[in-house]
């Protein structure tokens, strides 16, 4: 029982680990630009078949098509916000949300009109769908790996905003971008520092997504997405620490449910985790590490 | 009283629209194209429906047709015969599988459903603001989906309801239609319109003179669910087969694509925006199949449809962001157009 319990627990963190590199995701570049972006899951998508053209090509080693597969997820990044967010850098939050999500549309749907709605087969190295052995406990070696990498990944990022310029400026940009202008630094730079950084964790998390489904789809990064976001909005919308927590809350209230639920209505475990969290948030609208709304700024 | 009577003709001019379109189709249409314009009617109430709440609360709606889809769902599981629910719902709860309601009872059961289930709902979401509240309803949707996906034996979860009795018709839906345009333009013109824009332009000022925001955004939110119970109502009755599907992603981002090319802040804009986009929409799918245009033999191209949708969401927003329309009324813009050319005439 208690190795049940044990592996139930890795579970929990991987899936929350995976939930955390999302909504760090959208975090970061939320803090700094205040866009929502919708578009977060098909960078992993567009990061998936990259990984599946390379793959047709002949191409199979695992240490060259991961990595390819980060790089274009990065790749992107990049490109939307020079395509379709740059123009609406100054409009409002709104408007920056709805631009996201035409974008993540159009995505979804050229990988419909050249890939199909089947999905294709990526397979990501055999390592890693293999388990090892703690004690009398079987753990997949995807959880462990996904678990080491988000809390590598956590510490790289505060490393990051801590000891170097661009991170400094980042946090400054998330408290007043024209104040960082103003001391000579290019929004620009800062921006695209962001995106990159939100393309190279979704690019982490989207190997572990492959490692688990094997196949890519046109609409696979849009459920994660989802869940980001609501564990970002769990853990206080903006907030960086609060991404974290809401992710690994999400993802340890997921697998609680999906081991306590009976059979016949664990189909509801969505409906009832969502449920749950909008009763969270009755009780703490700005969430678990939000700060209280500011009326009257950002909102 | 004279800005209730202003709005009511601003109302009566896009009824007019909306009524031509409807006695063109009836008198002219090919029973094909009847069928686009009573789904070009149901598309157009639920865009008004989303108008009244993003319009006047100024938060983004993704959930919306949640409520299209309870109560379309609610409705056929009503009014559908007991022949058929021998084989179609045998095993529905509270006794459902043995009862059969009239046209009337079940639409105003379906309606109130709908609408306590937006107060519920509302009640929690009118503490959210921005984009929190925008990812609620979105989670609202997927929580709606999921319940219908897995409640078999009420819904028969992923397989649709056949044998609704198909009672709608396009006069009915034009007549909804007309109706949703009234009640949206009287809102939006109301003081609790204008109260609940003012406080989604300047959130703190607004509660400082008193306006008691959650409140309005309920009643908007609640309001907003309504007109989409009707769209769902009429949509249930006039395709008589329904399924999850039908309520999900697709629906979403076609309305909300109408809303926010024609402009999300005014009633003119959802109209303008329905009809603008319907026509793009249905131009693209005959596209989408692979037709033969001057000899040439086209490719099919299944997802173009949804990359036209995106597209024209990007671009309204880059080019337009408040849509084609704008911020006022059709009627509030050629006022003040013929007020200024007036004042210009008496300088020159």
């Amino acid at each position: 029982m208690s190795d049940y319990i044990l592996q139930q627990a890795f579970n929990a963190l991987s899936v929350g680990g995976e939930y955390a590199l999302l909504a760090l995701g959208l975090a970061i570049v939320f803090s700094v630009m205040n866009l929502v972006n919708f578009a977060h899951g098909d960078m992993i998508t567009v990061g998936g078949y990259a990984m599946f053209l390379l793959l047709m090509f002949g191409v199979r080693d695992p240490l060259l098509v991961l990595p390819f597969g980060v790089l274009m997820t990065v790749a992107a990044a990049l490109l939307l916000e020079r395509i379709a967010f740059k123009p609406v850098r100054n409009a409002s939050p709104t408007t920056g949300m709805l631009t996201a999500f035409g974008a993540s549309i159009v995505i979804q749907n050229i990988a419909l009109i050249f890939g199909g709605s089947r999905p294709k087969a990526v397979p990501t190295a055999d390592w890693i769908a293999s388990s090892i052995s703690l004690g009398s406990v079987q753990i997949p070696i995807v959880q462990v790996l996904e678990t080491g990498v988000t809390i590598a990944a956590i510490i790289g990022l505060v490393a990051l905003l801590r000891y170097t310029t661009v991170g400094l400026a980042m946090r400054a940009a998330a408290k007043d971008v024209p104040t960082v202008r103003l001391m000579g630094i290019k929004a620009d730079r800062v921006i695209l520092t962001a995106f990159a950084i939100s393309g190279f964790l979704a690019g982490l998390a989207g190997i572990f997504i492959l490692a688990r489904r094997g196949a890519v789809d046109p609409f696979m990064g849009f459920a994660p997405v989802l869940k980001a976001f609501v564990a970002a909005v769990l853990g206080g919308f903006g907030s960086l620490p609060g991404a974290v927590v809401g992710g690994f809350a999400l993802g340890i209230a997921e697998v609680t449910l999906q081991v306590v639920l009976p059979q016949e209505i664990a189909g509801f475990r969505d409906a009832i985790v969502f449920f749950l969290i909008g009763v969270v948030l009755v009780f703490r609208p700005q969430g678990i590490l939000g700060e209280r709304p500011d009326f009257g700024e950002k909102s | 009283m004279s800005n209730l009577v202003q709005s009511a003709k601003g109302a009566l001019l896009l009824g007019a629209i909306v009524a031509l379109i409807a006695v063109a189709a009836t008198l002219f249409a090919e029973p094909f194209y009847q069928r686009i314009v009573f789904i070009f009617m149901v598309n157009l109430i639920a865009v008004i429906g989303l108008q009244v709440f993003m319009g006047n609360a100024g938060i983004t709606n993704y959930g919306h047709i949640a409520f299209m889809g309870i109560a379309a769902y609610t409705v056929a599981i009503l009014v559908t015969p007991i022949a058929i629910k021998k084989t179609a719902l045998a095993n529905a709860p509270f006794g459902l599988a043995g009862m059969e309601f009239g046209i009337w009872t079940s639409v105003a059961i379906a309606l109130l459903v709908t609408v306590v289930i937006a107060f519920l709902v509302g009640s929690m979401l009118v503490r959210q603001t921005g984009t929190p509240a925008s990812i609620a309803t979105l989670a609202l949707l997927v929580i709606v989906h999921v319940v219908i996906m897995n409640w078999v034996d009420l819904t028969r979860g992923p397989r649709a309801i056949y044998g609704v009795p198909v009672k709608a018709t396009l006069g009915w839906a034009a007549f909804c239609a007309i109706a949703a345009i009234f009640v949206a333009r009287l809102f939006r013109d109301s003081r609790w319109g204008l109260q609940l824009r003012a406080a989604s332009e300047n959130i703190a000022a607004a509660s400082a003179m008193g306006v008691r925001i959650k409140r309005l955004r309920l009643a908007a939110w609640v309001l907003s669910a309504a007109l989409l119970g009707v769209a769902g109502v009429l949509f249930s009755l006039f395709v008589g087969t329904i399924s999850p599907r039908s309520f999900y992603f697709d629906l979403t981002f076609l309305t909300l694509a109408m809303l926010v090319v024609g402009g999300v802040y005014s009633v003119s804009g959802a109209v303008i925006g329905s009809v603008v986009m319907t026509v793009g929409f249905e131009i693209t799918r005959y596209l989408e199949n692979g037709p033969s245009l001057a000899g040439i033999k086209l490719p099919e191209m299944f997802g173009l449809t949804g990359v036209f949708l995106g597209v024209t969401i990007v671009l309204c927003m880059i080019l337009r962001p408040h849509g084609l329309v704008g911020g006022d009324e059709i009627d509030e813009i050629w006022r003040r157009r013929s007020q200024d050319r007036a004042a210009g005439g008496d300088v020159s």
